[in-house]
């Protein structure tokens, strides 16, 4: 309804200056306001809402990176001096213990390296991930951050840990999520409708080559819709392209690859897999990783806002034909029914007759 | 004979539509999202229970082996009175080791305290997570089986919950709307609707005199033959009733014959609630007595769905921020991230505490989660509601605006 309604009044202005241009020939103010309407319904078509969906990624990120990179990462420090405790009580037992008692030494380092294994749990499940506030949040990092926190895919591989990063991604999601979901609507609509032009221009094709159908072109045109099976092996090939790429990079599985797809395109986001998120991995080289899982995902979206389009005109009517179909067949019955009965009761009056 | 017996047998055939119908908007729905939800942790619990056991085991191994290799290589290889050198080198080979332990928690390993990590409460928070996709990824399949349901288990889990939210939602819209009707605009109030009926009254009298005159005939509003394109408003109500003050739906004269016939044609939803004669109100008051509202055609403002949802929001904060002794910022957060469906993971209940109420700390959240989806929708429904109806009339302004330039 928002969406629509700029598109219309522009629509509306366009005719209207093009009026007044036959009337009044160059009245400046009118042509400012024509291009600004102009303006306006652009940035509401498929194009706009992409930019602005890209801008408000590029500018959360920005923003995401600057709050939570001045933050000082108060656990780095703690698993460091950690572990020097746990080397100094290491140093102890050696110097305490006998050295050639080899079961009592190693008993008692299992047990100092267990308190350590329990503290460096704890301080994992508190986000600590071994690297520094600064690798962490690189500008790549950062998009598909605020990229997760607005398309609700929300990987939860990096996490603010500040209370302003919080708060500032309370409010980010606040705004970004309307901006997502008008991105879905548009960008599936469009999609739909491109998808649509496709496959009846190829079904038209392919039925005129076909000789079978040659009269049936007489009949009167029969409304298309797309089946639900064609989305569905759009969305498989998409899975599949993606499955392919992210296998041969990440060195996953295709299995691996395959859930990831999936998860990331169901918005769930487990965060078990990320692409360019390795832990072990320096941060270096992933960064085109992440553009690219940007990118993929985003597009990915639309494709699915697409398929959801398709697939509900598409179960709408086959919902309608259904009912019709029932409503024949129970009409069909009641009238049986009925014939049957008055038979049966022309049957009887017509004994009663025959009696008397 | 047959006579007789078709109205029977129909009304049968309409009471069991009717109990479908039942069935499948509402609490049918809740049952299936939580049978599904039940069926879903078992299964998991089923297919990753057995393989958590060989993690702990191989973390044990693990530290065995650090153990060993700091024996070997170290004590026994340096020279045992330079202390640095030997503490540095311990402190190397400890980097290592914390790396292997990130790794393997991240990778879903729990530090060897809570041995079932795949218990039923959590496998059912697990089972949540996916359909509702939030999917915090504190659990997460490992075996390959576990991905595979996972993937179906989401495709079909999925499409379920929309239903349930839509429905829930579109439910607890119309309770909210009668409550709010009921409570905060006194609209239910006899001695508020006389006052208004009498402030109403003349401007009802002056300009839509022929409108009163046919208040049993707005089953026309039915008829197809007029069905003109205004007429088609939703559920066939005649649009004399917008031009009015929303909340009056039907200004009737008294009617002595009682209900008229077409009281089984009308929208079930309408009824009980509009039908002046179901409310025992005495003949003998004024001849407009029987203004009834429609709780329906109100619109509530946005500003109380966002308080709602605010409130609810500080309310699982406080819950959890009792519960889980986290502050009421992480408290807020993990409700926001929770309910709008991001799922961070930063933050799961029954995570970082490890109490015996860790069970019902899972089922708490997981309850939380479904009444508050089914809220956010309803909120959402309300506002879409409002905003649809701001923008109408923006709309409207905005042409006769440009009318009155040309």
């Amino acid at each position: 309804m928002e969406r629509q309604l700029p598109v219309h009044s522009s629509f509306h202005g366009s005719i209207r200056s093009r009026d007044s241009t036959s009337t009044v020939e160059s009245d400046p103010r009118e042509k400012i306001k024509d291009c600004f309407r102009k303006f306006i319904a652009f940035m509401f078509t498929q194009v706009g809402v992409g930019a602005l969906v890209v801008c408000y990624a590029i500018l959360g990120a920005a923003g995401f990176m600057h709050i939570e990179k001045d933050n000082p990462d108060l656990q780095l420090e703690d698993v460091k001096n950690w572990r020097l405790n746990c080397a100094e009580k290491l140093w102890n037992i050696t110097v305490s213990v006998n050295i050639f008692n080899e079961t009592v030494w190693m008993h008692k380092v299992n047990n100092v390296l267990k308190l350590f294994q329990n503290n460096i749990t704890i301080a994992v499940h508190t986000g600590y991930s071994g690297r520094t506030a600064e690798d962490i949040w690189s500008f790549p990092a950062a998009l598909m951050y605020s990229l997760s926190v607005f398309t609700m895919i929300g990987y939860g591989n990096i996490v603010p840990k500040s209370v302003w990063g919080k708060i500032v991604t309370i409010a980010y999601a606040c705004f970004g999520i309307p901006i997502y979901v008008l991105y879905f609507c548009n960008m599936g609509k469009v999609l739909a409708k491109t998808f649509k032009w496709l496959y009846i221009t190829a079904h038209e094709c392919s039925r005129r080559d076909d000789p079978l159908f040659e009269d049936g072109e007489i009949q009167p045109k029969k409304k298309i819709t797309v089946p639900s099976t064609a989305c569905l092996w759009v969305i498989s090939f998409y899975i599949l392209t993606g499955t392919i790429m992210f296998g041969a990079w990440e060195k996953w599985n295709y299995l691996d690859s395959t859930y990831f797809c999936v998860i990331s395109l169901c918005k769930i986001g487990f965060g078990d897999f990320v692409p360019g998120a390795n832990i072990s991995d320096s941060a270096g080289g992933s960064h085109l990783k992440l553009v690219i899982n940007f990118i993929y995902v985003l597009l990915g979206m639309g494709l699915v806002a697409m398929c959801y389009n398709l697939m509900c005109e598409d179960v709408r009517v086959k919902v309608r034909e259904l009912r019709e179909d029932l409503k024949n067949c129970l009409d069909d019955i009641t009238l049986k029914i009925t014939v049957c009965m008055n038979d049966t009761k022309y049957y009887h009056q017509k004994q009663s007759r025959n009696l008397k | 004979m047959p006579r007789r017996r078709r109205p029977l047998a129909s009304r049968i055939r309409g009471y069991i539509r009717h109990l479908l119908a039942f069935l499948f908007s509402n609490v049918g729905i809740v049952v299936l999202v939580v049978a599904y939800t039940i069926a879903g942790a078992f299964m998991f619990q089923a297919i990753e229970g057995a393989s958590e056991m060989e993690r702990v085991n191989l973390m044990a191994r693990e530290r065995n082996n650090t153990a060993q290799y700091l024996w070997q290589n170290v004590t026994l290889a340096l020279n045992l009175f330079n202390e640095t050198a030997l503490k540095d080198k311990i402190s190397i080979e400890l980097h290592h080791y914390q790396k292997k332990i990130v790794v393997a928690v991240r990778r879903g390993w729990d530090g060897g305290r809570s041995s079932r990590q795949w218990s039923f409460s959590s496998a059912f928070l697990y089972s949540l997570t996916v359909i509702t996709t939030i999917g915090y990824g504190h659990l997460s399949p490992r075996t390959n089986w576990g991905k595979v349901t996972t993937i179906l288990y989401t495709l079909l889990g999925m499409p379920l919950f929309l239903l349930y939210l839509s429905n829930v939602g579109e439910l607890l819209a119309r309770w909210f709307k009668c409550l709010y009707a009921l409570v905060c605009l006194c609209r239910g109030c006899p001695g508020f609707t006389r006052r208004r009926v009498a402030r109403f009254r003349t401007q009802v009298e002056s300009s839509e005199a022929e409108s009163i005159e046919r208040p049993a005939g707005w089953r026309s509003g039915y008829s197809d033959s007029d069905a003109t394109p205004e007429y088609r408003l939703p559920h066939g109500v005649p649009p004399y009733m917008f031009r009015r003050p929303k909340y009056m739906r039907t200004i009737s004269m008294p009617q002595p014959w009682g209900p008229p016939r077409y009281l089984d044609r009308m929208d079930p939803r309408l009824r009980g609630w509009s039908e002046p004669w179901m409310r025992n109100i005495t003949p003998e008051t004024s001849e407009f007595s029987y203004v009834t509202f429609d709780a329906q055609t109100i619109t509530v403002p946005l500003s109380v769905c966002i308080f709602i949802l605010v409130g609810y929001i500080m309310f699982g904060s406080m819950i959890f921020g009792m519960w889980e002794q986290w502050d009421q910022l992480d408290g807020a957060y993990f409700c926001f991230i929770s309910l709008s469906s991001i799922g961070f993971g930063d933050f799961v209940p029954g995570e970082r505490v490890y109490t015996p109420r860790i069970e019902t700390s899972f089922i708490v959240c997981s309850m939380y989660l479904m009444l508050g989806m089914a809220l956010a929708a309803m909120c959402f429904n309300l506002m879409q509601e409002q905003v649809i109806h701001y923008v109408a009339g923006l709309k409207r302004a905005a042409v006769r605006i440009c009318r009155c330039k040309r």
